[in-house]
C-alpha cells in the first residue's frame, strides 16, 4: 500500500518536474511586422493611413495616386510587405529595423514608389503606385528606420526611400474632386514628425514550421 | 496470509480504477483519427478535414452529430495545446485541470472564418440586399516542399469590428423627389436627402489567430476563404479575407501537374560505364538511381509515384521525370590518350552529314 502511494507520488513529482523545464516558450512573432503581411499604414500626425486606388495624377507622372485617407474600413488601404526585387524575404519572418522592402498595394499591385516629380499640392516629391502584378522598377525600394532590431506592430517606424533618399510623409493638404478630403502623400527629405507610421489592421503571417522531413522508410 | 490477501485486494482495487478512469474519459486520439505521437501539424489537418465532415449543418439527420462534433472541439482543444496534451496522456480527460471553456465556435472559425457556414447553399443567394465589406486577398507564397508535405500557417488577423455607440447615426441616405405646392395648379419638384435613423457604431480593433493548411498538392492560384474576416460594412455584413497560394520555383525541381521533373549532369565516363546515386526528394527521403548501362545525353528516366500527391486524392502521386545531360571532359586529350581511347570503344568513324534543322 505504502510502495503504491510513494511510487505514485513519485510519478507526479516528476511529471510536475518534466511541465516547468519544458516551459520554454515558442519564439513569438505575435509583435512584429513581417513578410509577407497585409498592413494598413497610420500616419501618426495627421491620423490617415496610406491608401491608394484607380485614380491617376492630374501632373507629374501621371501615374496611380497614393493618398492619406481618414476611413478605418476601405480595403484599398492595404498594402503587402515584400522584400527587394530579386531578394524574396522568408514567409513570417519579422521585418529588421534598416531592412529594405517593397510596399505593395493590395488591390492594384502596384509598389509604392517615388521619383523625381513634384508632388501637385506642395510641391514636395511625387509619391505614386507604380508596376505591374507585384513588379516595378528598383525605385519601388523603401528602408524601414526604427530603434531596435525589428519592426514592431505597436510602434511607429519611418520610411526612407532607397534611391532619393526622402521619408514618406504627410503635411495635411486636401485633395478636392474627385477623391474630396484625402490627404497628399509625398516624399520630404527631412525626418521630422509628419513622416512617422504605424501598422494598424491587417493580416500578419507567423513563421512556419519547415515541413516534416524524414528519411526513407 | 491476511497480508497476501489483502495486497491482491489493493492490486485489484488499483487495476479496476484504472480501467474505469480510462473509460470514463474519451479516448481523443481516436476522435481525431490520429496516433498517440501524432505532429501538431498532423492534429491540426485531422481537425480540419473531420470539422467539414461532422458539421451539424452538413448532417441534419444525425441526431448525434452535435454530440459528435462537440466531442471534436473538445479533442482538438486538448490535444493542440501542449501542456494541457501532457496532463490529458498522464491522467486522462478526468485529469485535466479545468473545464473546456472557450466555445468549440472559436477553434471551428479560426480555420474556417467567422459568419457561420455554407454547406451547399451561397450566402449570395440569401443576402443579395445586405451590403457587404471589402474582400481582403493575401496571395501567400508557399515553397514546392510544403506542397509535397503540407503545412499550417498561423496568422494574427486584426480588423475593425462594428459595436455599438451612443447616439444616432444617419443610414441608407437616398435621393428621393418631393413635390411641393406653390399655389393653386403650380408645382415644384425638389431633390431632397433622405436618410433613416439607426443607432449608431462604431469601429474597434480586434485580433485573433486564424489557421490557413497548404494542403498537399495545392496547386498555383487556388483560394482558402475565411468567411466575414474581410472588411466591415457598417450597414451590413463584413467581407471574406481570402488566401490565394502562389507556389515559388524551385532550385531543384520543376512541377508540371502531379509530376516533378529534374535534370542531372554525369561526367562521360559515367554515361559510358554506368553509375549509383542518390536524388534528395523534398521532403528529405533519398530515391535511388542505378545505371549499369550506357546513358546518352537526353536520357530520361520515369519514377512513378516519386512526384507530388494529387490534391484530389493524395493517395495518388505523379512521377519524377529525370533528364540526364553529360559533361565531357574540360582537358584536352594527348596522343597516348587519344590511342587508348580508339582501341578501346571500337567504334567506327561515321561523318554522316544531313539536315539537322529540316525548317525549324
Amino acid at each position: 500500500m505504502e510502495i503504491i502511494h510513494s511510487v505514485h507520488v513519485f510519478v507526479k513529482s516528476l511529471l510536475f518536474l518534466l511541465l516547468w523545464s519544458k516551459c520554454e516558450g515558442r519564439e513569438s512573432e505575435l509583435n512584429q511586422v513581417t513578410c509577407g503581411s497585409l498592413v494598413k499604414l497610420l500616419n501618426t500626425r495627421h491620423d490617415v493611413r496610406l491608401h491608394s486606388h484607380d485614380v491617376k495624377y492630374g501632373s507629374g507622372s501621371g501615374q496611380q495616386s497614393v493618398t492619406g485617407v481618414e476611413s478605418a474600413d476601405d480595403a484599398n488601404s492595404y498594402w503587402q510587405i515584400r522584400g527587394k526585387p530579386k531578394h524574396p524575404c522568408q514567409r513570417g519572418e519579422a521585418i529588421m529595423c534598416g531592412q529594405a522592402i517593397r510596399i505593395t498595394h493590395m488591390k492594384t499591385g502596384r509598389n509604392l514608389h517615388t521619383h523625381h516629380f513634384s508632388s501637385p499640392l506642395s510641391n514636395n516629391q511625387e509619391v505614386s503606385a507604380f508596376g505591374e502584378n507585384g513588379e516595378g522598377d528598383n525605385l519601388d525600394v523603401w528602408m524601414v528606420q526604427c530603434d531596435g532590431i525589428h519592426w514592431e506592430r505597436d510602434e511607429a517606424v519611418r520610411f526612407k526611400h532607397v534611391g532619393t533618399d526622402v521619408f514618406l510623409s504627410v503635411t495635411g493638404e486636401q485633395f478636392g474632386h474627385p477623391i474630396r478630403g484625402q490627404r497628399e502623400v509625398h516624399g520630404m527629405s527631412a525626418p521630422n514628425q509628419h513622416n512617422w507610421w504605424r501598422s494598424m489592421e491587417g493580416v500578419f503571417l507567423q513563421p512556419s514550421q519547415v515541413p516534416l522531413r524524414h528519411d526513407e522508410l | 496470509m491476511a497480508t497476501k490477501g489483502m495486497n491482491l485486494c489493493n492490486v485489484c482495487c488499483l487495476l479496476l480504477y484504472v480501467i474505469t478512469a480510462v473509460l470514463a474519459g474519451r479516448d481523443f486520439y481516436a476522435i481525431l483519427g490520429v496516433t498517440k505521437s501524432a505532429s501538431i501539424r498532423d492534429i491540426k489537418k485531422a481537425y480540419r478535414k473531420l470539422a467539414l465532415q461532422l458539421h451539424p449543418d452538413r448532417n441534419p439527420d444525425d441526431p448525434k452529430a452535435q454530440d459528435k462534433f462537440a466531442d471534436l472541439g473538445s479533442a482538438y482543444e486538448v490535444l493542440s495545446d501542449e501542456e494541457k496534451r501532457k496532463q490529458y496522456d498522464a491522467y486522462g480527460e478526468d485529469g485535466l485541470k479545468e473545464g473546456h471553456h472557450g466555445s468549440h465556435n472559436d477553434i471551428f472559425s479560426s480555420f474556417f472564418g467567422d459568419f457561420g457556414f455554407m454547406f451547399g447553399g451561397n450566402r449570395q443567394q440569401q443576402d443579395r440586399n445586405i451590403p457587404r465589406g471589402n474582400d481582403i486577398i493575401l496571395d501567400l507564397e508557399v515553397t514546392l516542399e510544403e506542397v509535397y508535405s503540407g503545412n499550417f500557417v498561423e496568422v494574427v488577423r486584426n480588423k475593425p469590428i462594428a459595436k455599438e455607440a451612443p447616439g444616432k447615426r444617419k443610414c441608407n441616405c437616398r435621393q428621393e423627389m418631393r413635390t411641393t405646392q406653390l399655389g393653386p395648379g403650380r408645382f415644384q419638384m425638389t431633390q431632397e436627402m433622405v436618410c433613416d435613423e439607426c443607432p449608431n457604431v462604431k469601429l474597434v480593433n480586434e485580433e485573433r489567430t486564424l489557421e490557413v493548411e497548404i494542403e498537399q498538392g495545392v496547386r498555383d492560384e487556388m483560394e482558402y476563404p475565411f468567411i466575414g474576416e474581410g472588411e466591415p460594412h457598417i450597414d451590413g455584413e463584413p467581407g471574406d479575407l481570402r488566401f490565394r497560394i502562389k507556389v515559388l520555383k524551385h532550385p531543384v525541381f520543376e512541377r508540371r501537374g502531379d509530376d516533378l521533373y529534374t535534370n542531372v549532369t554525369i561526367s562521360l565516363v559515367e554515361a559510358l560505364v554506368g553509375f549509383e546515386m542518390d536524388i534528395v526528394h523534398l521532403d528529405g527521403h533519398k530515391v535511388h538511381i542505378v545505371r549499369d548501362k550506357i546513358t546518352k545525353p537526353a536520357a530520361r528516366m520515369w519514377k512513378k509515384g516519386e512526384g507530388l500527391p494529387n490534391f484530389d486524392n493524395i493517395n495518388i502521386r505523379g512521377s519524377l521525370i529525370i533528364s540526364f545531360d553529360v559533361e565531357f571532359p574540360q582537358t584536352q586529350l594527348d596522343d597516348q590518350q587519344k590511342d587508348g581511347v580508339l582501341s578501346l570503344l571500337k567504334q567506327d568513324s561515321i561523318q554522316k552529314v544531313y539536315n539537322g534543322l529540316q525548317g525549324y
